[in-house]
């Protein structure tokens, strides 16, 4: 026998990898190990059409029109980089709210489109809408025959509003969103006013009943308050 | 080749006078002769290169088909593996290596029409004259498979010893030759890996055959048993 | 009238097994290389796993039209697909897959011989195909097809001599009724010699440079489409049930299994043959392609001084025995 236990390889091994310490053919028994290894492991690909892909919050599927916040201020169509947004609108004239009132006028959008066939998923008019009218969906199987057909129009942009999922949640350590901030602000405030009616006629109603105990603190605070 | 199929066709005809009626191998033995005889004619009248060693193809195993009729199978296979598996591809191999053109090449006629119809004629009596001469009207029993494996190698090497040693000495001789002739003409590098595959003695061979002189090696092997 | 019945039952149980063995190896190749990728292959034809892929295949390339190029050898072109693949359906009728004389298509005396002079016949195919497609890329893969079949035939011949010495005889029912299991060692360098110098007749991965499609398209096969491209295909599976076949009946016993030794003799053939099928195909998923230099490097440094020592040990060890 000769020594070897591998005869054909050790050439291959020694022209195709670089030369090692080892035991020749060493690196095909690796390469061998690999591929079988990963055979016994489980695969990575995706059934799609079967199971639906579990897409990321965020993903940028296609661009959803929420229209009853568009105010047709056109923003979003000058900031789209390649044109694809198409707005059409008329003024209409709103009648006095109020007798004697002035009339006012409003911007009605007619037509809202995007062509999908242009838009490059950049996200900007997104972004840029001042009364979020337009949001990120994550459905993504529009797909046409005809390239015409990829100019979707308001009622399709409408529809998808409805797949728009509720924005994830924030990360723990994430500030405040502004909004809550706001809001807690004036709650804050509102129960603190709240709380200190109660507390001034709590005490008004304390005062009356059993003034004992503790009466003299308490008088001491009401006083302040009272002189304030 | 034409040689052979003739003097196939003549020992049939030999054989005929003991049967009025021909047996089946008898008339597919002609029948195969034919078209290897066809087959060899247009090998060597076709203007067309690479057609030309495709019918060679054809006119080979219509030989090693005649071998089978005759039972000598060892020989038959031996036939198939050494030309069509190896002659003839390295014959391809050569033709579309340095031209073969798709279609007729009318400038690939060398003009010795004529002597070379003389040569092959004589060689075509020759041959026959000689197995005429040596069988006459022998009649070869083909009932008991005279050229098994064992019967070849039997033969071969009890009865015919002599001959196939110096036989393997001209064929030894013949290949160092053609390395000697490599080495002189061509890159002094090529011709060394011959003497790898030919002689395992002289152990490793050096590293430095490309492989241009290793894909021409088993021509130089194969081109010795014609 | 009971013989004539029985070749031509034989026949086509050959016949069947050539059409079948085939596409299992190749839907094998589908599956087991996309799991050795990470991937799952087909999942769709035929519902369970995609079991009938390559019949939908199969159906698609003969709904394809067939084309030969305006300046393509018309009748070679159309031919070599035919010389390509019936060769291996020769040779499948020669291997024996079960002890006795009816476990073979025909019994060939010169067993070993038949079966490599006809595969090496099975090569002019590609060469026919390369030139007559009038492509220079066909014709590359047909240049290199002819250089590896010249290369890798002779240690491929010696190896099968070097069994044909251990078993003394050349028939391929005859070794497998001399084989013992010591051989398994005695001829291993044999036998890896074999397998790799077959694969690479075969131009499978890691010996495709003829087909190398990152160099020259798909060598030979560039210019066909349709039916004679998929015969093309075939030819190529059946060559690899017909090597894993020899190789398990000259080195790895055939039929001789550890138990079950009356009437399961096919059984084990043919699960040492899937066995080595699906090395191939391992083999093609782990190694990159041999530049063609190495390729010969590997045959003319390697395989055939192996081949020859494995000659002169069956030798030395034969005559030690006797």
């Amino acid at each position: 026998m000769p020594p070897s236990e591998h005869p054909p390889h050790p050439p291959a091994a020694h022209s195709t990898s670089a030369p090692s310490r080892s035991f020749p053919g060493s690196g095909l028994a690796k390469g061998l190990a690999v591929t079988l290894r990963t055979m016994t492991k489980k695969t990575v690909t995706a059934q799609y059409p079967e199971a639906q892909p579990e897409l990321p919050p965020r993903s940028r599927g296609v661009i959803a029109l929420f229209e009853e916040n568009c105010t047709v201020c056109m923003l979003c169509a000058r900031e789209c980089p390649d044109w694809c947004i198409y707005i059409d609108s008329h003024k209409e004239t709103v009648p006095a709210a109020a007798p004697g009132g002035r009339e006012r006028s409003r911007n009605v959008l007619d037509r809202f489109a995007i062509d999908f066939s242009l838009c490059m998923y950049c996200g900007i008019c997104i972004e840029v809408c001042p009364f979020d009218a337009l949001f990120w969906s994550p459905e993504f199987e529009y797909a046409e025959t005809d390239i015409h057909e990829l100019t979707h129009e308001r009622d399709k942009l409408r529809d998808w509003m409805w797949t728009v999922p509720a924005p994830p949640a924030l990360d723990a350590a994430a500030e405040e969103p502004k909004e809550l901030a706001a809001a807690r602000k004036a709650a804050e405030k509102l129960a603190q006013e709240a709380a200190e009616q109660k507390q001034s006629t709590a005490e008004q109603k304390q005062s009356a009943a059993e003034p004992q105990d503790s009466a003299a603190d308490q008088q001491g605070t009401a006083g302040e308050e009272g002189a304030q | 080749m034409t040689a052979s199929a003739s003097g196939a066709v003549t020992l049939t005809a030999a054989a005929h006078p003991g049967f009025l009626s021909p047996t089946g191998v008898e008339i597919a033995f002609v029948l195969v002769g034919l078209v290897t005889l066809g087959a060899a004619l247009v090998t060597v009248t076709t203007k067309q290169l690479v057609h030309a060693a495709l019918w060679l193809v054809v006119a080979l195993g219509g030989l090693a088909v005649e071998y089978l009729l005759l039972t000598a199978e060892f020989i038959a296979w031996v036939q198939v593996l050494i030309y069509v598996g190896s002659v003839v591809v390295l014959l391809l191999f050569g033709l579309m290596l340095t031209r073969a053109p798709i279609g007729r090449s009318p400038d690939a006629d060398s003009g010795n029409r004529l002597p070379a119809l003389a040569v092959a004629i004589a060689a075509a009596a020759a041959l026959v004259w000689v197995v005429v001469d040596a069988f006459r009207t022998t009649w070869i029993d083909l009932g008991t498979r005279q050229g098994s494996t064992d019967a070849v190698g039997a033969i071969l090497f009890k009865h015919w010893v002599l001959p196939f040693e110096a036989l393997s000495v001209l064929l030894l001789a013949a290949l160092v030759g053609a390395i000697v002739l490599s080495r002189k003409g061509g890159t002094p590098e090529s011709g060394k890996d011959p003497q790898a595959s030919k002689d395992p003695q002289s152990g490793k061979s050096p590293e430095s055959g490309k492989d241009g002189a290793s894909g021409t090696t088993p021509g130089e092997r194969d081109k010795e048993p014609r | 009238m009971s013989d004539v019945l029985d070749v031509a039952l034989r026949l086509l149980v050959v016949f069947v097994a050539f059409l079948a063995l085939p596409l299992i190896v190749g839907q094998t190749e589908h599956k087991v290389m996309a799991h050795m990728q990470g991937r799952l292959g087909p999942m769709h034809a035929g519902g369970f796993h995609g079991w009938a892929q390559l019949v939908a295949d199969g159906v698609k390339f003969a709904q394809k039209e067939d084309i030969v190029p305006a300046g393509a050898d018309r009748r070679i072109f159309q031919l070599a697909p035919a010389v390509a693949l019936l060769p291996y359906l020769l040779v499948l009728v020669a291997i024996p897959i079960g002890p006795g004389e009816g476990a073979v298509g025909v019994v060939v005396d010169a067993g070993i011989f038949f079966v490599l002079a006809v595969m090496g016949v099975g090569v002019l195919g590609s060469l026919m195909a390369g030139w007559a497609s009038a492509n220079k890329y066909s014709l590359l893969g047909g240049l290199r097809t002819a250089a590896q079949l010249l290369a890798y035939e002779l240690p491929m011949l010696l190896a099968a001599a070097s069994v044909a010495m251990a078993a003394g005889t050349v028939s391929l029912t005859g070794i497998l009724d001399a084989f013992e299991w010591w051989w398994l060692p005695w001829q291993i360098v044999g036998a890896l010699v074999f397998f790799v110098a077959g694969l690479a007749e075969l131009q499978r991965p890691p010996f495709d440079m003829p087909v190398a499609d990152s160099e020259i398209i798909f060598g030979s096969y560039t210019e066909y489409t349709g039916l004679r491209f998929a015969l093309f295909l075939l030819a190529e599976y059946a060559g690899i049930v017909i090597l894993c076949g020899l190789t398990a009946v000259l080195f790895l016993g055939g039929w001789h299994g550890p138990w079950g030794a009356d009437g399961l003799g096919w059984v084990w053939t043919l699960l040492k043959t899937a066995v080595l099928a699906f090395v191939v195909i391992w083999l093609r998923v782990s190694y990159p392609r041999l530049r063609e230099d190495q390729l010969q490097r590997l045959a003319w440094t390697a395989l055939v001084p192996l081949a020859l020592a494995q000659i002169a040990l069956t030798g030395v060890v034969k005559v030690v025995i006797q």
